[in-house]
């Protein structure tokens, strides 16, 4: 059954049309890439779906309801969550307040410990860096942070914009681990992702976006035997 | 210097400096979230405390029933005022809503100057209490700046707590510290940059009436208080109220030492001349500040 | 309109204000006179907010500080023409003491703080009584002095136009626009800043403690409080805004407009003048960011549109090399030489270090790729080469010269030239003033008439040739990265550091970018540095592949080499690569 549905969607910024035609369709459960090179719009797709970017044409639909219009606080409430480019935390914050923040809307405020103690099961570090300010931890536990605060909302759909820049090697292992335990939850996961490898490893499917559109779809085993497609990736044409 | 006299020389400039951290607070918080530099903030403070010396003289009520009858309205102007006329601003380029901005909010002060002078008159007025004198040893001091003194304390200690613990003051901060990441967690940022511009213009009302029952007030003295405020929040950092506070302190007490000791029309010279050298001498600490 | 309308309407202008003590009243005179002052305060005021971007609010106080001065020497008897010179320097002295801590502020900070100038000039008027007399202000010796001060005053608002007309068209200027549109561009390009900056704020300042003494001479009464009013401060700020700042005659109509509505008033109101200029100020600020000349109904009038037209360096004659040649003179390449090395070098922001004990060394007329995942450093290493960053720790040497603690200018006088990943051109100019700047700025040093000239060569070069005069905000994302490698070139860089020139674009376009990469190298001895994610580009041309991640080198090899090493396999190209081979 199809969680989240994108048809030909446009969006532009100011006078520079970043998307022409973006679609996807995922069913709830699955785990999804979103590759590309730089600038082919895959954060300005994850932008528009959770309402940051106003979108020109196309709709997307969630869970059956439409939510092209809708402000980003409905779009919350009703289940979707965003890890941003770049983590965008609250630097001056203590660690625990960016991720009660996560639960700022009033919904998830009624289970504000209970969903406290799951980020913190899953990110044990967090747990005890609690008190320090957020700008403080390394990039890693920057980025934990990040994917703790998008948690504390209870979602559906975890939208997460090139969660592993800035990650030391080491620890990428971590996150890569906290994200396959959030799917086994049920929770549905887009990832944005330029390590194709990396991408393929996690995710049951991808679409690849270019130049703002999408130009392929395939499951992970199609898109790792599709020659054309590694090619395309590359550049190495 | 005899102790005694440094002593109420002291209390006196801790007294003025915290009613300008007061009025940096609010400056500070609206910059943090909206950066809107508000050039006619001082004014809302000349406003307020002209308006609660005539509120007094004609009624004769405790100033603790004329604080809500002057803040409240205040509160509602600074909302409407931010709704109508800075936020359509924000669509334009950097420079042009810049410019946009202080036009705006120097326009307005020059107005309400005028219509306050017009509507009240412009002499000095204030909020003449009587006051019982507490005296320690050879000190005197009246009540009424004793309870000023407390009610400060009391109103920061509040915003502060306001700020660390309430959803909406976490908000506040949230917005300050980054936009977009607030805007991820549901905060309505338009809302969030509206409701603190009016907090701010509702603070800086408490402290016209404060103001006005220690010092004199006049329709037209509220920039120099605007240039103050701005210099607190230079030197204490941009939606610090800490620093903002140790600031307000240390440049009314330096303010109320150079008019005890030399003259006190050197005093509103501080500020501006401290602001000047803090550019020279700290350009680096400041760009750090600036976080735009 | 011919080229010879203007002239003649001015000098027509000109000649009709002249005749006004003529045949109208002393009254009349005395308000054309208020408003030429007016002119000048706006029109000076405007160099520095219309063409440099920064907004004075303290304007006022040099016209001040140029009253006091005249004031002052003329009651103590001296001769009236020192006194007007002491009028020019004095304010001219201020406004350099201030700019070296006003300049260190930008956007709303500068604002606030130029206007906290005015309070405290007003306070050291009234303080220093001895010399100024305090509240009382100063009397000068009566004397009908309306005429003199009529025609001094309209000889200062013609000299007033022509500089602004000089400024628009003169490398000066153009160094003001580039600080206007980008001041961190503005500085790698080579424009040094503060001096710039600095006297450019000096002109504007004479030219307001001149109209001070001026006024204060005829008014003969000056005061802290007429001097130095808030209100009165923002006057012409708000005329010059209602015109259209940074418009040759923006300035002169909003200031006639304003001036005007103020008139009107002083004649039906007795109170609350003041909340209605405010108000005045107000809804200028809130509905006409732009001022009336830019207004559409204007710039599309038949007879009105050439009040708004922006006024810009005109070229005679196209110039330079024919085809396909750059009029830049080929350097001797001696592959051994070092152009740039990179010793230790490390940048962090708080916790998070971007560049990572990087060293690396790039020979003369080499073509070296840099690659890495985002947020590798690949930027953050370009901005520690150009100076925009200073390193924390290590070393940067450019021909074996330290740069470590160079200004973005110095490095690109040494010859180093670069494009921005998101590309940042001098917006509000056309494609031929951008490149203009590049090259009259850069290592090249050519004047402002040659750069205008040569500068359809560089844009032809680049495929811009039929764009010439479009303004950059109006171009493609590709035509602006176009438009930066050209603004780059024009420089003459011995070394060009290209940040992401390759997406976007279509194969064929990126075959004639590798063309135009490998010919730079190869006809005019440039080196190049280019950071790109799309590989075939890279490997149609480069020679060498510097490849980065968290930070730190991890390889550094000829290109196939760099290609088979599994380490870079597997952190940039992800395993997917090798099995789609």
């Amino acid at each position: 059954m199809s969680l989240l549905k994108i048809e030909n969607l446009q969006v532009s910024h100011g006078p520079l049309q970043a998307l022409w035609d973006v679609s996807l369709d995922i069913a709830a459960g699955e785990k999804v890439g979103l590759l590309g090179a730089n600038g082919a719009g895959k954060s300005t797709t994850l932008g528009a779906v959770v309402g940051y970017y106003p979108v020109q044409s196309g709709c997307i639909t969630f869970d059956r309801e439409d939510e092209t219009r809708s402000e980003v606080s409905q779009r919350l409430s009703r289940g979707m969550a965003l890890v941003p480019e770049g983590r965008r935390l609250f630097t001056d914050m203590s660690v625990r307040e960016n991720l009660e923040m996560g639960a700022y809307m009033s919904g998830p405020r009624r289970k504000l410990a209970e969903s406290l103690e799951h980020v913190f099961s899953l990110f044990p570090i967090l747990n005890e860096k609690q008190r320090q300010a957020a700008g403080t931890l390394s990039g890693g536990q920057q980025q934990m942070v990040a994917i703790g605060r998008a948690l504390m909302s209870r979602p559906r759909l975890l939208l997460l914009d090139e969660p592993f820049i800035g990650v030391a090697p080491l620890i990428i292992r971590d996150v890569m681990d906290a994200l396959a335990k959030i799917a086994a939850e049920g929770i549905t996961i887009v990832l944005v992702e330029q390590n194709i490898h990396r991408a393929l490893e996690f995710v049951d499917r991808a679409y690849v976006i270019e130049n703002g559109r999408t130009i392929l779809e395939g499951t992970r085993q199609q898109l790792l035997d599709d020659a054309s497609f590694g090619a395309k990736m590359l550049g190495l044409d | 210097m005899p102790f005694d006299i440094f002593v109420q020389v002291l209390l006196n400039g801790i007294l003025l400096g915290g009613i300008y951290a007061l009025v940096a607070f609010g400056l500070s918080l609206v910059y943090g979230v909206a950066h809107i530099l508000n050039i006619a903030h001082g004014t809302l403070l000349a406003i307020s405390g002209v308006f609660a010396s005539l509120v007094y003289m004609h009624t004769g009520w405790h100033p603790l029933l004329i604080i809500p009858m002057i803040v409240v309205p205040i509160f509602a102007f600074g909302y409407l005022f931010h709704a109508g006329l800075l936020r359509p601003l924000a669509s334009r380029g950097k420079h042009d809503e810049t410019i946009g901005t202080v036009l705006i909010t120097t326009g307005a002060l020059i107005m309400m100057s005028d219509i306050t002078g017009f509507a009240a008159g412009t002499q000095q007025r204030n909020i003449p209490v009587r006051s019982e004198m507490l005296e320690i040893g050879d000190i005197i001091l009246p009540w009424s700046q004793i309870w000023i003194l407390g009610g400060i304390v009391i109103l920061t200690i509040a915003l502060h707590l306001y700020l660390k613990y309430a959803w909406f003051g976490r908000a506040v901060r949230a917005v300050t510290q980054d936009p977009l990441g607030a805007t991820i967690c549901g905060v309505n940022g338009a809302r969030a940059r509206a409701l603190t511009f009016a907090a701010g213009s509702g603070l800086v009302a408490v402290a016209g009436v404060l103001y006005a029952l220690v010092y004199p007030v006049d329709p037209y003295m509220g920039f120099s208080l605007t240039v103050r405020a701005f210099t607190i929040i230079v030197v204490g950092g941009i939606g610090n109220l800490a620093g903002a506070m140790i600031a307000g302190l240390l440049l009314g007490v330096a303010e109320a030492f150079t008019a005890f000791l030399w003259s006190p029309k050197w005093a509103p010279a501080i500020s501006v001349i401290l602001l000047l050298i803090i550019l020279v001498v700290f350009p680096r600490g400041l760009a750090s500040w600036q976080k735009t | 309109m011919s080229r010879a309308a203007p002239l003649a309407i001015s000098v027509a202008a000109a000649l009709l204000v002249a005749s006004v003590p003529a045949f109208a009243g002393s009254y009349i005179s005395a308000i054309v006179f208020a408003m030429m002052i007016s002119f000048v305060m706006a029109q000076s005021w405007d160099w520095v907010n219309g063409q440099m971007g920064y907004l004075n609010l303290g304007h006022y106080a040099f016209y001040g500080i140029g009253a006091y001065a005249f004031a002052i020497l003329l009651t103590r008897g001296v001769p009236l023409v020192p006194c007007f010179a002491a009028g020019i320097f004095f304010g001219a002295l201020a406004a350099l003491i201030v700019s070296f801590p006003l300049f260190r502020l930008k956007g709303d900070y500068f604002a606030f703080a130029t206007l906290a100038v005015v309070p405290l000039c007003e306070l050291l008027a009234n303080n220093f009584d001895g010399l100024t007399r305090g509240s009382d202000g100063i009397t000068l010796p009566p004397n009908y002095v309306l005429i003199p001060a009529f025609y001094m005053v309209l000889t200062l608002a013609i000299l007033t136009l022509c500089v602004t007309l000089w400024l628009m068209r003169s490398r000066f200027g153009y160094a003001l626009r580039a600080i206007r549109n980008d001041e961190q561009v503005a500085e790698v390009a080579g424009i040094r800043l503060f001096p710039f900056k600095a006297a450019t704020l000096v002109l504007s300042a004479s030219f307001a403690g001149l109209a001070g003494a001026i006024q204060a001479w005829q008014f003969s009464y000056i005061a802290p409080n007429t001097m130095f009013n808030l209100g009165v401060a923002l006057v012409p700020i708000a005329g010059a805004l209602l015109g259209g700042s940074g418009l040759l005659l923006g300035p002169l109509v909003g200031m006639v407009l304003f001036a005007s509505i103020e008139q009107a008033l002083l004649t039906k109101m007795t109170h609350l003048r003041d909340a209605v200029i405010g108000l005045v100020i107000v809804l200028i600020g809130r509905f006409l960011p732009g001022g009336i000349l830019r207004a559409k109904w204007i710039a599309n009038h038949p007879v009105l549109s050439w009040l708004s037209r922006e006024s810009h360096f005109e070229v005679k004659g196209e110039g330079g090399p024919a085809g396909e040649r750059l009029p830049l003179s080929p350097q001797p390449v001696n592959a051994e030489k070092v152009v740039l090395a990179c010793e230790g070098a490390t940048m962090a922001f708080g916790g998070n270090v971007a560049v990572n004990n990087v060293s690396l060394t790039i020979r003369q007329g080499e073509i070296v790729g840099l690659v890495g995942p985002n947020g590798s450093g690949k930027t953050t290493l370009f901005n520690l080469v150009s100076g925009i960053y200073r390193p924390k720790t290590g070393r940067i040497l450019i021909d074996g010269k330290d740069i470590s603690q160079f200004r973005a200018d110095e490095i690109s006088h040494l010859g180093i030239g670069r494009t921005y990943q998101i590309p940042r051109p001098f917006l509000e100019l056309t494609v031929r003033e951008n490149i203009a700047i590049g090259r009259t700025f850069g290592a090249s040093k050519v004047s402002l008439e040659e750069a205008m000239r040569t500068a359809g060569v560089f844009a032809a070069y680049v495929g811009l040739g039929g764009l010439l005069d479009r303004k950059a905000e109006l171009l493609s994302l590709q035509q602006k990265k176009a438009l930066e490698l050209a603004r780059a070139l024009a420089a003459e860089p011995k070394l060009l550091l290209v940040d992401e020139v390759a997406s976007g674009l279509s194969t064929v376009e990126i075959a004639t970018f590798v063309k135009h990469i490998r010919d730079i190298r190869d006809h005019y001895g440039i080196t190049i540095i280019w950071v790109e994610h799309i590989f075939s580009a890279l490997q149609q041309v480069v020679d060498r592949l510097i490849v980065l991640d968290s930070g730190a080198v991890i390889a550094d090899a000829p290109l196939h080499e760099a290609m088979r090493n599994e380490k870079v396999l597997s952190t940039y190209l992800g395993h997917a690569s090798a099995e789609a081979k």
